[in-house]
């Protein structure tokens, strides 16, 4: 049998065992070592183990609890509603101004952890009761925070670039610092969207009543300045150091998760149910985590060993007579594809032994690569039918909000998403000027 | 079921659960490793010993936490169909998938009884100026895998419970 006809198998295979429901690690590690055996005998028996002590020593996995724990101490102490009193007060009397400050805080948030699940916990219970309260559009709101919890994932510090960087080998440092502007450039991208809606019709956000306005004291307004703080807190004594070269990425994760756990403390939210279900999720996210990159990598590893990866850039260039940017193009749109059906680890897995070193090949930047791909996420993050958000969403939403309309929601959402990513493919110097400047590369 | 696999499956949870809650905390070691090194690297000389020490950590705290990760449903599955299935017919396609967990766990465990064993003859170290010895790492992971490997023939006696009308 040729390699690719075994490479064809393998990918055939995978997608059955994934359909029948198995957990997606086990559905992969298997395929993974049951080809290593049949190709290779006893010799690929350690394909399995290897990948574990590969993932071992890639030191930056390490933040990955980190940045997992740091989510949970946010959303479960609720750390963020006094964040969103802030732009509640400061930003309610414009036309869609809560919509507007809810965007600001998911950026926020999105600055303070590496994924989108604190993000959307957080707009879902504090901002979208409220929202709903003061008569904004339903459908505009929940498609703007799950939009803006998924910047959780683009905005450093991101847990998604971190797996990418370790299935791509790329400094993950320069990954986070590539993703900043994109997700700014998103995020101006929502603003701008609510702002004009809500200017055309202003009974989709309608601006806090005067008189409500008018009671609200500026002792109160600088008071809650305070709560702006903490973020800026976090997240410069993350990236502070870090960049200056004082520690390395791995140990600002550290002092950001403790920065977090010591404001839960001190604020008294951390009581024994919080921090249990802290724990608990913590080491279920991370375990869920670290096994799929293992059978991930176990994956890869036989793919790479088949050298398929040749025999497709070749199919492409000379068979198909495309030029780089049409290959480039149609692994964008067959991501995006895939990202509407499958959730995004399964899509890392799937596509990296397959697209990274078509990338790599074609020569292009696998920075800027990233950043593409973790937008893609983001997409298959809110699109049905696995859409991580959505069911979050619809678990955490009030019931006035139907399956229906969260569906209906994030269609304009993922129309900006789309344009973010075609505004990055043409100038990718949005996402690779700061890594430059900072780098010097 | 008869008894003795009751009692199989009960033993193996709860000596799981036991495990992973104890494997939980690691966590705090971990970032306990890390604050350390961060101090010394800004105030006296870099540690040696931190970097690997935070590996092996992190390695304890996702193997031997897999099992419990496994019993608290942690581990997504593609659930396009699967969702839509009655408990039975969960638990009859479960029977069958549970083998392919079991397959990829039993190569994992070959390879690193395998590697563990190596490791014992040549007294294998780590290439780093720390230089630990690598055989207790693998150990924890043989653990590990095999407390995962008990846990999905648990998983196999709870499914087949299922089918033949009798919940454990």
């Amino acid at each position: 049998m040729s390699y690719e006809a075994i490479a064809l198998l393998m990918f055939a295979g995978m997608m059955v065992m994934l359909l029948t429901g198995a957990r997606v690690f086990s559905g992969i590690g298997f395929i993974a070592v049951v080809a290593a055996l049949l190709l290779w005998g006893d010799g690929g028996s350690n394909i399995a183990f290897t990948s574990t002590i590969k993932l071992m020593n890639w030191y930056p996995m390490l933040t990955l609890p980190m940045f997992v724990w740091m989510g949970y101490v946010m959303s479960e102490a609720r750390l963020a509603d006094d964040l969103y009193k802030m732009f509640h007060v400061w930003f309610g009397p414009v036309p869609g101004g809560l919509a507007i400050g809810t965007i600001l805080l998911m950026v926020l948030v999105s600055a303070m952890n590496g994924l989108s699940v604190a993000g959307l916990a957080i707009g879902a219970t504090i901002a979208l009761p409220e929202l709903l309260k003061r008569g904004y559009d339903k459908r505009m709101v929940t498609g703007i925070i799950q939009g803006g919890s998924s910047l959780g994932i683009l905005v450093p510090p991101s847990v998604v670039l971190v797996l990418y960087a370790m299935i791509a080998r790329q400094p993950v440092g320069h990954l986070w610092l590539a993703g900043i502007f994109p997700g700014l450039l998103m995020a101006g991208l929502f603003l701008l969207y609510v702002v004009v809606r809500c200017g055309l019709n202003p009974k989709l956000g309608p601006p806090l009543p005067p008189e409500e306005v008018a009671a609200i004291t500026w002792a109160e307004r600088l008071r809650l300045l305070q709560a702006g703080i903490l973020p800026l807190v976090i997240f410069a004594s993350m990236m502070g150091p870090f960049l200056l070269g004082y520690v390395s990425l791995v140990e600002s994760s550290v002092v950001g998760a403790t920065i977090a756990t010591l404001v839960a403390l001190v604020k008294g939210r951390l009581n024994k149910q919080v921090f249990e279900n802290c724990m608990v999720n913590t080491l279920g996210v991370s375990c869920m985590f670290m096994w799929i990159l293992l059978a991930a990598l176990a994956f890869g590893a036989v793919f790479d060993g088949l050298g398929a990866v040749k025999a497709i850039e070749a199919f492409f260039l000379n068979d198909l007579g495309m030029t780089r940017w049409q290959i480039m193009l149609m692994m964008m749109l067959s991501f995006l594809i895939l990202g509407i059906f499958l959730d995004d680890t399964a899509m890392l897995v799937i596509v990296a032994p397959l697209y990274i070193p078509l990338v790599r090949a074609l020569d292009f930047d696998l920075i800027w690569f990233g950043v593409l791909y973790t937008i893609t996420c983001q997409v298959a993050y809110i699109t049905p039918p696995f859409g991580y958000n959505l069911f979050l969403m619809r678990a955490m939403a009030p019931n006035e909000v139907s399956l229906g309309d969260i569906y209906r929601s994030i269609i304009p959402i993922v129309a900006i998403m789309v344009l973010t990513l075609g505004i990055i493919m043409a100038f990718p110097q949005i996402a690779l000027w700061l890594p430059q400047q900072v780098y010097g590369r | 079921m008869p008894g003795f696999l009751v009692a199989y499956v009960h033993g193996v949870e709860a000596l799981n659960r036991f495990v992973g809650r104890c494997a939980m905390y690691l966590l705090f070691v971990l970032a306990g490793v890390l604050l350390w090194s961060a101090f010394t690297k800004a105030f006296f000389r870099p540690a040696l010993w931190t970097q690997e020490m935070a590996q092996f950590t992190m390695v304890g705290y996702f193997v031997l936490g897999g099992a419990y990760s496994l019993i608290l449903g942690a581990n997504v599955r593609m659930d396009l169909l699967y969702s839509r299935w009655s408990v039975r017919k969960r638990a009859a396609v479960d029977c069958v998938t549970v083998f392919a967990l079991i397959g990829f766990l039993v190569v994992l465990l070959w390879g690193g009884i395998d590697s563990t064993l190596y490791a014992f003859e040549v007294g294998e170290r780590s290439r780093t100026v720390w230089r630990p010895y690598m055989a207790p790492v693998k150990i924890v992971i043989c653990v590990g895998v095999f407390l995962m490997l008990l846990q999905s023939i648990a998983f196999l006696i709870r499914d087949i419970a299922i089918l033949r009308g009798r919940e454990i």
